[in-house]
Formats: structure tokens, C-alpha cells, sequence
């Protein structure tokens, strides 16, 4: 049996001015297991904690219940003192008489006195049930997380340093500094922020306590007080620390994004420095992954990169980028179907933009590149190409600037593969094609034309005559014909012939009446060939219906324009005619659903049976390895019509024979799809031939960079270039090229319609003009976990969105800015160079209008409740500071009401107001913009009640305070409770007001609420002064209210490992299995313990027992 | 007597590994009281005063109910209010014996949908009480003896709302029988 001591407070009348205690105490003494009850005045006090000391001592009490307040204020008093007297954890009871009786039940006394018995009677059967709980020791980690770089963040990481704790102190941003960094100057006092703010950077750059994590994010925590273990995401800057900020990339960077820093007023580049005084003073790169054009492309061409440096007219810096991957860009900026342009985000405000032919432009700009440099041989392993066709030149190309002698074989007399022989010159000029092969060539790669695979050499002889390595690029040279009736008749030709032999200049000839059977690509080029070699009807049939067509819709359309007849829907079943063929009958039909490798089978349909005649029929229908070549590649497995390869390595089952392009695809491919297999091969071949893995075969991928629909709608509609093309008369007899390309002037509007959704091009230009060597763009996020004592949680406010509040015209008007964003135009540092000129204009306004209270003071859904507290000090100062640099600008102050308590802020006030500023008490309608971007303002004066209007040249908004997105995605990882606004809330709004709820956590500044420099610094300095008490001992107890599992109960069935949210129980095997609780991890939240089906499972101060004593008085 | 049907919650809780993003996205209907405005109800006091047992996550619920104290809010007297590291330590046991032994009404409060400190607790809270109700039915006691109630520590008036609302409901019904 336990002996109970009841202690009830009145709390100087707040609780014995509603409940008669001493009929409460009477009551009390008859509970069982109540060996005294006593009433005091004030219990908290150090009376109380002397009266508990003796009862205790003289009545040999060894449990205590107290009546008083809630156990969330005073509870942590009680239990220290049992726990000095040594009656051990979870000795102490509470019956909550204050908050959760007298206070509440105020106007019915005797209801509330019953009400007290039963929460009396439930305490001291609780305690009845409570059993002494032993904590463990934990060491104390002597180190400190400080998270968020701003005043609050330095103040309190310069204060632990300072008491010899080691600081990691976390920053999102690229520099610390926070909000005062881009402050002009401060209140009451006037004097420039950077000047008491660049101290402090300085130190925390120096001091070797603490440790500067930029780009860094907190994205967990673990682990109880004293040692938690916090996992850091650091973020790529791209510049290493051989930074000597100089600048020079800034100069060279194309992309121009919004300037954060500055809030928006100005623009900066990719790469860039917020400040000149920022920490680390290091650049950095803001790449925000790939932009969906580079996504979308299978080589990951950086198409930004190219259209931002085009859209500077720097063609050659362009021409780099676009033929980095690609050897070819000026083929593909003709023929490629540019899935890129499908993907552009400016697709969703206007239309896409037409990259393909700004990098057709930017390719025939080659020549301003200057020659090829051949590149220096590096390796002596010699490698063959088999195939000149897009995939084995580009192999060829990487390979020589790798450093490796390359010989490429081609069969045909011609190197370019299908671009040359398959693709017709009036799409891609045969001089286009062969300059390209030429600047491939020029890299030192020696090219055997007319040589044929299996004839001339195989692939043994190549490996014998002491090439290290073979890549097999094939491509698929034979064209498919139908197994149909009469396929052997004169007249009858694959559509490839047909094009080669055009390419090659071999006589041919078609008939009059040609007929295409086929609906791709080939088809296409087929029947417009046909067209120009004089056939009168040419007519493409083919399976699919008009909407499933393969064919490029810009392809067709063209041929459609030229004359060429289309056939849709029709399966030929037999190809007519004696001496040669003269028509060819079809069955109309429909496809079937796709089977499991997605090929539709036509079906046919009931319907009559058409015939069309034919002098010529040209099957576009597939094409075929070819099978002397593969004759010639003994131990080169052959699968579905494809050379099976590794896709990790590109290797062929025989061991240095590789394949890339068509033949290892099975056909289909485009031509930057046979390009990034020819590249991955290259790498295949590199890591093969060096024997180990040093060049990723797949590119390194990044995400895909999207811009927000809010952003996008920002932005200004710009109508897209149309290329010219040849009139459809014209063309339809030339081998001219039939699509005119852009000229300069159109490359470069076109060009600059780019949005930079990647932020960084990856154009690689900073790299090239960095003199320090300090960039490096294969950066990739990584992960830490520190092991620190405390935290304390300092990561600031945002300004209220003034969006958000659609009459004051924020964000649609030009001369309406907010506060902070006027801070970065009078800063000496900002982007004016502190002089303060509207944005419309740059004229100097003479008329400026503030506007209190935005978003704050305001009940309504779109605002906050509370007082931002700073505002009338911040527009207060900045009319301070216009005033005084431009006596002819009068500044006029829009109040609810003026509220600036604190230490030197009234007579600031009075200063101001005998400059010449204008305070009128007023309630503001709804501005509107004149034609010269003035601003008209209608407002109620509160004071008189009459009605004015004015005209203003600016207008500044004082945006309230809010907690940041920071502080709120940190409350979410770590646990912390939010408040209104978001702000952290605090442990104890007195008594603990830097503590948050968590312990060895501790908040500090606007992260907690809104306030100014000095109080952000006193609260910083005071949590850091927590930190330093509780890291002082060096050792400390864990709590008590944690999981523990009973061996001897516990049937083993894991649901307690299951649902625990920490991951904090694991089953051990013993005898049996078991659950073991890391009490280190355990936070006693007790899902484990309400799941637990054998009762085994448990929570201290939280039993079964416990729980069910007080439910069930 | 209408017996509302038990709204069960729209998606499964997620299993503890869920991320906060799933968490967030599962939107989970409140088990609320009977609805009934407080003005409507006159407290049938003629059978006896009845009495209400709350279990209140100490994250949340609690610090609401404690700034409704400092605020000197009047509130029903029938509620007594337990406190519980979170609203995922209340088994289906605890409820129950709290209306065998002299409770008209059970409810649990904790912290907003997605908001437990401890991640999926409340969600668990939801699942028993939803159990319970469907147990109290099947033995012909009401469900609505047994509730749930979700809120931010900051929200008193929605602290106070609930437990009105609770008391309302609780007064309509006859008293139980211990057992």
C-alpha cells in the first residue's frame, strides 16, 4: 500500500475563491491510501516546497498528489521536488483545480466542487497505481545545431562559440545573413545594417568553432536530447572553394533569373553572389535541375544553354554547347521530330519555343567556331566502327577526344549512313550532311569507305589486326518487302533503294501511277521523292487511320501540300499484273489492340475490297539487318531482329565487340536517338578498354525543373517566329531544300522567348572562363548525419504576400513595392546603388505613399490577426531616410493606428514627424493605376471621417510578418508545435519563452514571432544561454515517459515495430522473440503501447493501470 | 432512436513508414458529436448530472483546453479531461471501462490531421474510436456516446466548440448504468 500525501494550493484566491478547500482537504482524507491532506497558499512557492519537505519527512509519504494548476505549468516544480526527496520519477500526481476547474466553472461553484472531488479522488487513485521509474544517464554531446544565417541564427551561434560549444550553423540560402543583410539601414537610430551585420559574418567565417553549412537543409531528427542525431541535405553550389570572387563567370552566364535577394527588383545571373561581404564568399550556380527540353532529349542536349547564349548572339558559345552531345546539331535542327518543343513549358503560356530551328540556326553557324583542334592521342588501343551512320560517327567523334585512334568502315562509297542515303536532300542538303561528317572526321578519325563487313574484313580480322575494341552501328540497310502475291513483278521496290539510289545518283526511275505502301517517315520521304522524279499520281496507303499515322505531321502535311494522295485504313493483299505490275489490291481494315511488345496488327474490316493502279509500288514498310555484315560478326548474338547488348556497358555477348544505333534496337530509332547510343557506346568502349568503370554509361540525370503556373502567369506572351518554307508549286518539282531556316534577326527574337526554366543552362560557359578552375557542374546533393546536445531554431519570418490582398494591385502595378523591397532600393549596397528611383521610370517619385497594415491587423481570411510590431518603426524610418535625401519628396504615412512602444521610439516618432512626413489615420480603398503608372489612391480619413484622393508616384506597402517556409517545413521535420501565422510557439509564453515544446530544442526570433534586430538578438543570446545550462553537466537523465516492453509477456508478434513512428522497437530473439525499446529514441508517444494485444507493452507514467485509475473513478 | 451510422475514416491510416506528404493528403472526416446546436439542447438534468471522461494529447488538445482555463472560459462541468502523451496511447480499453464505471460519454482530442507530433497518432486515435462506436452500437448503446476531435494547441474556441457540443450530446441521452 502506497502513503499519499494530498497538497492543495489556493493560488492567492484563484482557486479557493471558487472551491471550498477545506471541505475538499476533509473529503480527501477519507480516499484510500491518503495518509495526510494539506491547503497552502501559494504551493509553487518555496513555502509550499518546505511544507511538502516536512509532511513528507514526518509522515514517511512516498507518493504526492497535488492540487493546483495544470501539470503543463507548474508540474516540472513538483517533480523536482520529489525527486530531490528522493521518492523517485513518476511519485507525483496532479488533480488540475485551476484551469481544468475553478477557472472554467467559475459561475457554478457548487458543480465545480463536485467536479473537484472526482478529479481529487481520480489523482489519488492514479497515484495509488504509479510505480517509481529509474531514468538512465545520457552523455551530453557539447555542440550546437543553430539553424537559420540570419541576425538571430549568428547572434546565437557567436554566443555558443564563445562559451566553447561547437556550432553547426544550417542556412538555406547561399550566404548568411538572413533579412537584415538586406536591410538599408535600421531604427531608432539610423544606422546601416550591413555596418553592426558585417562583424558578425566576419566572425562566423572565422571562427573555428563554427562550422558554415550553406544550401542546407534539415531534413531529420533523432534521437533524445543531448545527443540527437540530425541529418543534413547539403545542396550543390557548383563552385568549389578555389572561388576567388572575381566575378568574371557573372559576366560570361547568358541566363538572367529574379533576384531573390533582392526581393524580386532586380535581376541577376545563374551564377551569382547575393553581396559583396556574403559567407562563404563563394559564387554560386542556382541550378534547378534540368529544364524539360534537356529532359525530354535523349542525349540531354543542353537546348537552354544554346538558345540563352543565341539569344546574345554568341553563336560560336552556342555552337559549343549545341554539338557537345551531338555531332550533328545542324542535321538535327532539320530533320529531328523535336520531342523537346512538345515539353517546353512555354507551350502552356503561348507556344512552345522553336528550338529546333534555333539550333539549326546556331549549327550553320559552325564555321564561326573555328576548326576542329584534333584532339591529343591519349591511349594507343585501337578502336573499328563498323557503320559511318549517326551512331558509329559519334562514337567515332567521342572516342578521338577521349584520346583513342578510330577507324570507321563503311560499306557504302558515302559516310553519313541513312542522314545521307535515307533522308532526302530537299529536308536535309546533302553539304549540310557532309560538312557535319567532315568536322567528325577532322577529330583524326580515319574513314575506309566502300569496305563491307563479311566481305572485306570481319569482325575476328579486325580483333586479329590489333583493334581493341569493335562497335557494330549497322543500322538496318535492307528494306522489308511484304510476303504478298506478285512482289516479284517488275516495278515493285523498297522504299529504301528508291532512296538511295536518288542519294547515290544511281539512275531512277518510278511510272506514272506510284503507289507507297507504308505510313512512317520513309513512306513520306518515298512518295515526295517519287513526286520529284516526275511520277503524276503518287498515293501513300497505309494501315493506320489518318490519326494514328507515324509520320511526322509536318512532314505529312507538306507532302499532302505538294499533292501527294493519302490512303488510310487499307491492308494490300496482292499486288496485280503480268508483264510488270499495274495496280495493287487492297482490304480496308482497322487495328487491333497492341499486343504485349505494342504492335497493332490490322484487322479486316466488311467492306469491299479496293484496287489501285500502279506502275510503281514502293513497300515503306521495315527494314533489316543485313545479313553479310552480320556474317562477318561471328559470336554477336541475334535477337528479334536486333544484336543483343548489355544496356550497362553496350557490350555484345562476344567480349570487346559493341553495338549501338538501329541494329542494336531493333530499327525505329531517331536520329538523337542513335547519337545517344553512339555516345553511351563510346563510354562502353572507354571504361572497357581502360578496365574499370570511369565514365557513367547512362548520363549522370537530373530532375526535371518545372516553372509554377504563378510564376508562368507572369510572364509575357511573345508570338512565335514561323520559319519561311519553299511555295508548294515551287517545291514539288525541286531538289531544293524546302524548309528555309531562320535568319539572324529571327533566330535571336526567337531565341529569347526562352522562360530558363533550368535557372542554370548547364551552357558550361563560367567553367571555361573561371580563371581559378573553380567550377565543377557534376556537383550532386549529399547527405550528413551530426551528432549535436541541442538545437536551437532560428529560421525567421517572410513577408506577407501582398498578392494576397488583389485591390492594393501588388505584383500587377509597377510602382507598387512593399517595405523590404524599398529596403533593397535605399540600401547603399542594392541594386539603384541606393538612390531611390520608381520602377516604371527610374524617375525620382516626388509623391510616395505607405500603407500600414498589410495582411496584419486584418480578421479576414486573406490576412493575419496579429500586429507585425515592426511596421510603423520600418515605414517610419524609410520616410526618414527619403525625406532627408530628397527634401521635394513628400512621404505620406497611411495609419490604423501608430503603435511603436519600446526603448527610444516615441521621440524617434517625433524626430521623424518634424521632417516633414505625413501621418494621416485612415482606412484605404483601392488604388488604381493612371496611364503614366501613377498611382491613384482613395482613402477615409478615421479621424475627421472625410474622403480623400490623391495621386502618388509610389506606393509602399507595409507587408506584415509571417513565420517563413523555413521555419514552418523545420517544425514539421523536428516536431515543433505552430501557432497562428505559423510562428513557433514557445514552451512557457513567461516563463520559458525561448524553450519550444521539445526539449533541447530552443527557438529564438522572428521564427517565434514578430519583432526587430535588438529583441531577436536579446532572445538568441538567451537560448544560447539555455543551450550552455543545459550542455554544462555534461551528462543528463533521459526521461522517464518512455516505451518499455515486459520479455516476459511479450508473445513477439512486432505490431509495437510496426506502428512505432520512431522506428524506435525492433524484436530481439532470446529464448523467443522479444520487443526491445531504444529508449534513447523513444519519444513515449504510446501508439505501441495501445496496439500491444499482450499487455507487455507499456508507457511510463502512461500504464494501463495508470490511465484506467484515473478514467474509471 | 436515430442511430447516425459511424463515418468511417475516407482512407486506410498509413502505415508508419508514410511519408509526412501522404499524411497530409489523407483527409480524414471528423467523428463528430451529434451536431446539434448548444441552444437547442436543455440539459435533462431531472435523471442526474452526467459525466464525461476526455482524454486529451498533451501536444494539443491539452495546451488548448489550458488557455481556455487562463481565459476564464465557462465551460461544461460534466467533462473531465485526462491527459495522454498522445492521442495514439487511448485503446479501445480505456474508453470502454470509462462508460462502464460511471461515464455517459467518452472523447478523444488530439492534434489536427496530419499535425501529430508523433505523425500518424491521431490517425490511430480515429481507427479506435471508430471501433468503439461500432462496438457501443452492437450492443445497443449509442455510438455517439464515443468521439473524436481534432485541433491545433492555438484553436480555444474549437476546444470549447467541441466540448459543448459534446455535452449537448451526451445531455440528450438518458444516463448509463454502471456496471
Amino acid at each position: 500500500m502506497t502513503r499519499c500525501g494530498v497538497f492543495l494550493c489556493e493560488c492567492g484566491g484563484n482557486i479557493s475563491g471558487v472551491l471550498d478547500l477545506p471541505a475538499l482537504a476533509a473529503g480527501g482524507r477519507s480516499l484510500d491510501g491518503v495518509v495526510n491532506v494539506t491547503v497552502s497558499q501559494f504551493l509553487c512557492g518555496a513555502e509550499g516546497r518546505r511544507l511538502i519537505e516536512d509532511v513528507v519527512a514526518d509522515r514517511g509519504l512516498d507518493r504526492i498528489v497535488i492540487g493546483s494548476c495544470s501539470r503543463r505549468f507548474q508540474g516540472p516544480t513538483f517533480e523536482r521536488i520529489a525527486r530531490d526527496l528522493e521518492l523517485g520519477e513518476n511519485t507525483v500526481a496532479f488533480a488540475n483545480l485551476r484551469e481544468g476547474c475553478a477557472f472554467i466553472h467559475r459561475h457554478e461553484p457548487e458543480k465545480a466542487q463536485r467536479k473537484a472531488e472526482t478529479v481529487l479522488a481520480a489523482a489519488v487513485a492514479r497515484a495509488g497505481r504509479q510505480r517509481p521509474l529509474q531514468p538512465s544517464r545520457t552523455f551530453l554531446n557539447r555542440s550546437a545545431l543553430v539553424v537559420g544565417g540570419g541576425i538571430g541564427g549568428l547572434s546565437a551561434a557567436e554566443e555558443l562559440a564563445s562559451a566553447g560549444i561547437t556550432v553547426h550553423l544550417v542556412e538555406r540560402e547561399q550566404s548568411l545573413g538572413g533579412y537584415m543583410a538586406r536591410l538599408s539601414k535600421t531604427f531608432p537610430t539610423e544606422d546601416c545594417a550591413m555596418c553592426s551585420l558585417g562583424p558578425r559574418l566576419a566572425n562566423a567565417a572565422t571562427d573555428s568553432r563554427i562550422n558554415v553549412h550553406t544550401l542546407t537543409e534539415v531534413t531529420a531528427l533523432s534521437g533524445p536530447p543531448g545527443e540527437f542525431r540530425v541529418r543534413l541535405r547539403h545542396h550543390p553550389r557548383f563552385v568549389t572553394d578555389q572561388c576567388v570572387g572575381c566575378g568574371t563567370c557573372t559576366t560570361v552566364c547568358p541566363v538572367e533569373l529574379e533576384s531573390q535577394f533582392d526581393l524580386g527588383v532586380t535581376r541577376r545571373k545563374a551564377i551569382s553572389r547575393p553581396f559583396a561581404n556574403a559567407v562563404p564568399s563563394t559564387f554560386a550556380i542556382d541550378n534547378r535541375g534540368w529544364a524539360p527540353c534537356t529532359s525530354t532529349c535523349p542525349a540531354h542536349t543542353a537546348a537552354q544553354g544554346y538558345i540563352a547564349l543565341a539569344a546574345q548572339g554568341r553563336w560560336a558559345d552556342a555552337y559549343r554547347v549545341a554539338s557537345a552531345p551531338n555531332p550533328f546539331p545542324s542535321v538535327c535542327g532539320r530533320i529531328c521530330p523535336h520531342e523537346c518543343e512538345e515539353q517546353c513549358t512555354r507551350g502552356r503560356l503561348d507556344q512552345p519555343v522553336a528550338i529546333a530551328a534555333i539550333k539549326r540556326f546556331v549549327a550553320d553557324q559552325a564555321a564561326a567556331a573555328g576548326p576542329v583542334e584534333v584532339p591529343a592521342r591519349r591511349f594507343e588501343d585501337r578502336v573499328a566502327v563498323v557503320g559511318a551512320g549517326p551512331a558509329g560517327l559519334t562514337a567515332a567523334r567521342d572516342l578521338a577526344l577521349l584520346g583513342y585512334p578510330v577507324t570507321v568502315f563503311e560499306a557504302q562509297p558515302v559516310a553519313g549512313g541513312m542522314l545521307r542515303l535515307g533522308v532526302p536532300e530537299y529536308r536535309l542538303p546533302r553539304d549540310v550532311v557532309a560538312s557535319e561528317v567532315e568536322r567528325v572526321l577532322a577529330h583524326g578519325v580515319e574513314l575506309r569507305a566502300g569496305e563491307r563487313c563479311g566481305q572485306d574484313y570481319t569482325v575476328d580480322s579486325l580483333l586479329a589486326s590489333g583493334y581493341g575494341a569493335v562497335l557494330l552501328a549497322l543500322g538496318l540497310p535492307q528494306a522489308r518487302l511484304l510476303p504478298l502475291e506478285g512482289r516479284e513483278l517488275p516495278g515493285v521496290i523498297g522504299g529504301l533503294d528508291l532512296l538511295r539510289s536518288r542519294a547515290l545518283g544511281d539512275p531512277v526511275t518510278v511510272g506514272r501511277r506510284v503507289v507507297v505502301i507504308g505510313g512512317g517517315d520513309v513512306a513520306v520521304d518515298a512518295a515526295r521523292t517519287a513526286l520529284r522524279l516526275g511520277a503524276e499520281r503518287v498515293t501513300m496507303a497505309c494501315i493506320e487511320d489518318r490519326a494514328t499515322l507515324p509520320a511526322q505531321p509536318g512532314e505529312l502535311s507538306e507532302a499532302i501540300a505538294e499533292g501527294v494522295l493519302l490512303a488510310p485504313s487499307l491492308m494490300p493483299v496482292a499486288l496485280l499484273g503480268d508483264a510488270a505490275v499495274s495496280s495493287v489490291r487492297f482490304q480496308p481494315c482497322t487495328l487491333a489492340e497492341p499486343d504485349a511488345r505494342g504492335w497493332r496488327p490490322p484487322r479486316p474490316v466488311d467492306a469491299e475490297q479496293v484496287e489501285l493502279e500502279a506502275d510503281t509500288v514502293v513497300f515503306c514498310v521495315g527494314q533489316a539487318l543485313g545479313e553479310d555484315a552480320l556474317a562477318g560478326a561471328a559470336g554477336v548474338a541475334v535477337a528479334g531482329g536486333q544484336i543483343v547488348v548489355d544496356r550497362e556497358t553496350m557490350m555484345t555477348g562476344r567480349r570487346g565487340v559493341f553495338a549501338a544505333g538501329d541494329a542494336a534496337a531493333g530499327g525505329g530509332l531517331i536520329a538523337i536517338q542513335a547519337i545517344a547510343a553512339g555516345a553511351r557506346a563510346a563510354r562502353g568502349i572507354h571504361n572497357h578498354l581502360r578496365g574499370e568503370a570511369l565514365l557513367d554509361v547512362w548520363p549522370m540525370e537530373r530532375d526535371r525543373a518545372e516553372v509554377p503556373d504563378l510564376e508562368l502567369s507572369r510572364r509575357r506572351s511573345l508570338p512565335r517566329q514561323e520559319m519561311r518554307v519553299l511555295p508548294p508549286e515551287e517545291r514539288r518539282t525541286s531538289w531544293q531544300e524546302v524548309r528555309l531556316g531562320f535568319n539572324e534577326e529571327e533566330a535571336l527574337a526567337e531565341a529569347r522567348r526562352c522562360l530558363s526554366c533550368g535557372g542554370c543552362s548547364d551552357c558550361h560557359s563560367c567553367e571555361q572562363a573561371c580563371p581559378a578552375g573553380a567550377i565543377d557542374l557534376t556537383q550532386k546533393p549529399w547527405e550528413e548525419e551530426l551528432t549535436v546536445g541541442a538545437l536551437v531554431v532560428a529560421t525567421g519570418h517572410q513577408e506577407f504576400d501582398a498578392r494576397r490582398k488583389p485591390p492594393l494591385g501588388y505584383g500587377r502595378y509597377a510602382n507598387v513595392l512593399t517595405q523590404s523591397q524599398l529596403a533593397r532600393l535605399l540600401s547603399a549596397s542594392g541594386p539603384t546603388g541606393g538612390e531611390l528611383r520608381r520602377p516604371s521610370d527610374g524617375q525620382v517619385p516626388k509623391r510616395v505613399f505607405m500603407l500600414q497594415c498589410v495582411g496584419s491587423r486584418d480578421s479576414t481570411s486573406r490576412g493575419n490577426e496579429h500586429c507585425s510590431a515592426i511596421c510603423c518603426l520600418f515605414a517610419t524610418l524609410h520616410a526618414s531616410l527619403i525625406r532627408e535625401s530628397y527634401p521635394g519628396t513628400q512621404v505620406t504615412i497611411a495609419y490604423t493606428d501608430l503603435r511603436m512602444p519600446g526603448k527610444g521610439h516615441e521621440e524617434y516618432l517625433k524626430l521623424v514627424a518634424e521632417r516633414g512626413v505625413r501621418y494621416v489615420r485612415s482606412r484605404v480603398g483601392e488604388l488604381a493605376e493612371e496611364q503614366d503608372k501613377s498611382l491613384r489612391v482613395r482613402w477615409e480619413d478615421t479621424v475627421t471621417g472625410g474622403k480623400h484622393e490623391e495621386l502618388f508616384d509610389l506606393v509602399v506597402l507595409s507587408a506584415g510578418l509571417e513565420a517563413s517556409a523555413g521555419t514552418t517545413q523545420i517544425a514539421r521535420v523536428i516536431g515543433l508545435q505552430q501557432g497562428a501565422a505559423g510562428f513557433l510557439k514557445e514552451y512557457h509564453p513567461k516563463l520559458r519563452p525561448v524553450d519550444s515544446q521539445r526539449a533541447g530544442i530552443f527557438i529564438a526570433g522572428t521564427a517565434q514571432g514578430p519583432k526587430g534586430i535588438p529583441e531577436t538578438i536579446a532572445q538568441a543570446k538567451a537560448a544560447a544561454a539555455r543551450v550552455t545550462s543545459m550542455l554544462h553537466g555534461g551528462m543528463a537523465a533521459t526521461p522517464v515517459e518512455v516505451a518499455f516492453s515486459d520479455p516476459d509477456v511479450c508473445i513477439g508478434c512486432g505490431v509495437c515495430v510496426s506502428v512505432c513512428p520512431q522506428g524506435a522497437v525492433r524484436l530481439v530473439d532470446g529464448d523467443r522473440a522479444h520487443a526491445l525499446v531504444d529508449q534513447a529514441s523513444c519519444r513515449g508517444c504510446g501508439i505501441c503501447a495501445a496496439e500491444c494485444p499482450s499487455g507487455a507493452m507499456t508507457v511510463g507514467g502512461f500504464s494501463d493501470a495508470e490511465l484506467l485509475a484515473e478514467a474509471t473513478v | 432512436m436515430n442511430v447516425p451510422a459511424v463515418a468511417e475514416p475516407e482512407a486506410t491510416p498509413p502505415a508508419v513508414a508514410a511519408t509526412e506528404v501522404r499524411i497530409a493528403a489523407a483527409r480524414v472526416p471528423e467523428i463528430s458529436a451529434s451536431g446539434v446546436p448548444v441552444s437547442e439542447v436543455i440539459a435533462d438534468a431531472a435523471d442526474g448530472e452526467r459525466s464525461i471522461v476526455a482524454f486529451l494529447c498533451r501536444e494539443c488538445a491539452y495546451s488548448a483546453a489550458d488557455a481556455a482555463g487562463n481565459a476564464r472560459t465557462s465551460l461544461p462541468p460534466t467533462i473531465r479531461t485526462i491527459m495522454v502523451p498522445c492521442t495514439g496511447r487511448v485503446s479501445p480499453l480505456h474508453l470502454l471501462a470509462a462508460l462502464a464505471e460511471g461515464a455517459d460519454g467518452v472523447y478523444v482530442a488530439g492534434c489536427l490531421e496530419g499535425q501529430c507530433h508523433y505523425r500518424v497518432g491521431n490517425f490511430h486515435a480515429l481507427d479506435r474510436v471508430a471501433f468503439v462506436r461500432r462496438l457501443l452500437e452492437s450492443v445497443g448503446v449509442e455510438p455517439e456516446r464515443a468521439a473524436m476531435f481534432t485541433m491545433s494547441a492555438a484553436d480555444t474556441p474549437r476546444f470549447v466548440a467541441t466540448a459543448r457540443g459534446m455535452d449537448a450530446t451526451v445531455s440528450r441521452l438518458p444516463r448509463l448504468p454502471r456496471s
